[in-house]
């Protein structure tokens, strides 16, 4: 599975969306992105990539774009499908 | 601090937890280890508010009731921390609940709680009960502290 790959199905399995509804997608735009579901993904993500994320960078995680970018301080290149 | 009792009694549950009459549903806290697991027992009355009404010719512990005394159980393995101390908690999820045995008046649940992570305000764990040794009720728990996810919370 690609970086990419992993990175769409934490969003896809912790909020229970289609690929579709990723690109755009932003903090609290969608029902289960509340903060509880936030610290969900977060968890995906670094077990996905085995990482641990700063709490800065946490906070600043507030959609789907932005935290590609986030990631790639962490060497994860979410490189597109 | 309160962490160097060897047991918590029902003013230091009070203290460290926000659950109250009618749902307060622990009396005592046997054993404790911050962080890692916490041991309680609930001596249940026949004057429990819900033996009317369930049933009253078969009066037994409903499942949310003993669902709920295992998840205090569970909240004080990580509210016996000072820094978290009188928090309230939140449910994310339960999984692999199993009711192994009918709770009735003058059975004294003893539950094991242990806290596999806690991490950002998310606590992760399994509890267990008995009643005389028997197993009664068990599952995995998922519970939250929303005034410690209010600090992760995305800039918006």
């Amino acid at each position: 599975m690609s970086s990419a790959e992993k990175y769409d199905a934490a969003f896809i399995e912790t909020f229970l969306l289609e690929p579709k509804d990723l690109a755009a997608l932003k903090y609290q735009e969608v029902e289960s992105w509340d903060s509880v579901g936030h610290m969900a993904l977060i968890a995906a993500l670094e077990e996905a990539f085995a990482i641990e994320l700063d709490i800065d960078d946490i906070i600043e995680f507030s959609s789907y774009e932005a935290g590609k970018a986030i990631l790639s301080k962490y060497d994860v290149k979410i490189e597109p499908v | 601090m309160r962490e160097a009792a060897a047991t918590l009694d029902i003013q230091a549950i009070i203290h460290h937890q926000r659950n109250r009459f009618p749902v307060l549903l622990i009396d005592r806290v046997i054993a404790f280890d911050p962080g890692k697991s916490a041991t309680a027992i609930k001596c249940f009355t026949y004057n429990e508010w819900f033996f009317p009404g369930h049933f009253e010719d078969d009066p037994n512990v409903p499942g949310f009731v003993q669902i709920e005394s295992l998840a205090q159980t569970f909240i004080m393995s990580f509210l016996c921390i000072e820094e978290y101390q009188g928090m309230k908690t939140s449910f994310v999820s339960i999984d692999n609940v199993k009711f192994k045995r009918k709770i009735v008046p003058g059975d004294v649940l003893t539950i094991e709680a242990s806290l596999d992570s806690f991490k950002r305000g998310v606590a992760k764990g399994s509890v267990r009960s008995t009643v005389d040794g028997q197993a009664a009720c068990s599952g995995d728990f998922v519970v939250a502290v929303p005034a410690i996810l209010d600090r992760f919370k995305p800039r918006t």
